[in-house]
């Protein structure tokens, strides 16, 4: 079960690197639904562990929950943005893919160094996947700042997410049912709303590229 | 007495299994194309025919252009003799023989970018400075990837890293082998000029990097290059089987019996791989060449991070 566990932990940090290193915003959507696969994997398989052992069902029902949304619903409504955008492929970065991605794995490396000495949370096997789920919330971030049009920042916004819940899983076992509920609809109300301002911004500007928006007389 | 039958046994299988590993691939691709493909022992015939024609060797070409197939083919079938079949048949081992195996085959490389050179043919010269561009790019990530895994048995040892792999249950249910597995994965590719990297099947100028180099080569020479590449791939392809995927503890008979049953499963694995490997290049296109760089980055994060995860876990 922990082995089980460890591997997923690294899997999901493996799929952010993968989509840093991605150039087509179809790709990018593509990467975000595995994560978000092998996040409710990861889930599903702690909801069964806790349902045997504490008798709770709720981190089952979290499971449920993410593989209808972040797994079928938001990569449709993405797809559905991507069909209406003329951008592709995602063409000028700041920096270039290798750059990008020694960054991201110095990254992990920096959030090694900083949560290995902490205490509390440092309790044997939970350590490494702490690390590992903090870098993806950074490495969300980062993908967010590295890319330039919307979809890609959307993307980014959403791993960061992704990172959020998963560290708080599997450094506590679940989180309280209701939190779990009100973060999923925040962020689904956010994907929405950013959805919309995608159409909209390539409606006004012809582009969903984020430099159009410095002049926004229209 | 036992170590030379071994090394005998290891290079006699090495040797004789190479070319079908080429050709299990070559008709996996067939069949993903609707066709009905070459025999699977169709690189057998070749070198064989190649074997019996004259050799043609440019006048203005030196010495190294002569001796080079002869130091692929040793190079090659000297870093096998490193790498143990199973292991039950140990032909060589000592400290270090892993670091030893990446350098015999760089070696190998070597002269072939020089001969190459030697002919001053274009081609020679465009493929000789693109091979060295990748393996130079790839090379990091081998040496990094083999540490990794030689840092668990404390042992730089192919046969002791075989040794500790065997005592764990399921070896790829780990942080730190699932990503040098899959960073080994995209090493061959690279290393034996598949798909994304280079395209084996092309003799298109603008984009081979390995048959450019050997344009010039014909008759015997050329059959012990193509030899000579294709045990460089069993090599590989047996580092990766037999460090990820141990099978020996499975075996609980002994003697010669024991033996049989293990090459009889290496064979098995070995063309497992051909075949994930013939999935690759079907469903992949080939890169750019300045975009191998990405591919070499990511490879070589994986096993930087696989050698993090390492420290992580502290065990």
């Amino acid at each position: 079960m922990s082995d089980f566990l460890d591997v997923l932990s690294v899997l999901i940090l493996l799929s952010s690197f993968i989509l840093m290193a991605n150039k087509r915003i179809k790709s990018y959507i593509q990467t975000f639904r595995i994560q978000s696969a092998l996040i409710a994997l990861t889930a599903g398989i702690m909801g069964i562990d806790i349902l045997s052992k504490e008798g709770r069902f709720d981190v089952l029902i979290v499971c449920v929950i993410i593989i209808a949304m972040k797994v079928i619903y938001i990569p449709h409504l993405l797809n559905k943005a991507y069909t209406n955008v003329e951008y592709k492929i995602e063409k000028d970065f700041f920096l270039n893919i290798p750059i990008l991605i020694f960054v991201c794995c110095m990254i992990v490396v920096f959030c090694y160094f900083s949560i290995s000495n902490t205490g509390g949370i440092n309790l044997g096997i939970i350590n490494l996947r702490v690390v590992n789920s903090v870098s993806l919330i950074l490495i969300g971030l980062f993908f967010m700042i590295s890319r330039k049009k919307a979809i890609g920042q959307i993307i980014g916004f959403l791993v960061i997410e992704n990172g959020l819940f998963i560290t708080a899983m599997l450094a506590t076992q679940g989180m309280p049912f209701i939190v779990d509920i009100g973060i999923f609809i925040d962020m689904l109300t956010a994907v929405l709303i950013l959805g919309i301002m995608v159409f909209k911004i390539n409606e006004k500007f012809d582009s969903i590229d984020m430099n159009e928006l410095k002049n926004l007389r229209g | 007495m036992a170590n030379v039958l071994y090394a005998v046994i290891q290079i006699f299988v090495i040797i004789m299994l190479a070319p079908l590993v080429n050709g299990i691939i070559k008709k996996v691709k067939a069949f993903t194309q609707k066709r009905k493909g070459a025999p699977v022992l169709q690189m057998y015939f070749d070198l064989l025919k190649l074997i019996k024609k004259s050799v043609v060797v440019s006048d203005v070409s030196s010495w190294i252009f002569k001796v080079t197939p002869y130091i692929v083919f040793s190079s090659a079938v000297a870093a096998a003799l490193l790498v143990p079949v199973t292991t039950m048949i140990m032909p060589v081992g000592f400290a270090g023989d892993i670091i030893l195996m990446v350098y015999i085959l760089a070696l190998g490389r070597f002269f072939m970018m020089l001969a190459a050179l030697d002919t001053g043919s274009t081609f020679g010269g465009m493929g000789a400075s693109r091979e060295a561009m990748i393996s130079s790019l790839i090379e990091p990530s081998i040496l990094i990837t083999l540490f990794t895994v030689a840092l668990i048995p404390n042992s730089t040892s192919v046969y002791q890293i075989m040794g500790s792999m065997k005592a764990a249950d399921f070896p790829l249910i780990h942080p730190v082998y699932i990503l040098t597995f899959i960073a080994m994965l995209v090493i061959i590719i690279a290393e034996t000029s598949r798909i994304p990297v280079d395209d084996p099947a092309t003799h298109l100028e603008l984009t081979m990097v390995h048959e450019a180099m050997i344009l010039e080569y014909s008759g015997r020479n050329l059959a012990l290059i193509e030899l000579g590449a294709a045990v460089k791939q069993l090599v590989f392809i047996t580092l990766l089987v037999n460090i990820f995927i141990p099978h020996d503890q499975f075996i609980s008979i002994a003697g010669i019996g024991a033996v049989a049953i293990s090459l009889l499963i290496y064979l098995i694995k070995v063309i497992f791989v051909a075949v994930v490997i013939a999935i690759v290049e079907v469903s992949t296109v080939k890169l750019r060449l300045f975009s191998i760089p990405n591919i070499a980055a990511l490879a070589f994060i994986l096993s930087f991070l696989g050698f993090l995860q390492y420290f992580i876990l502290g065990r």
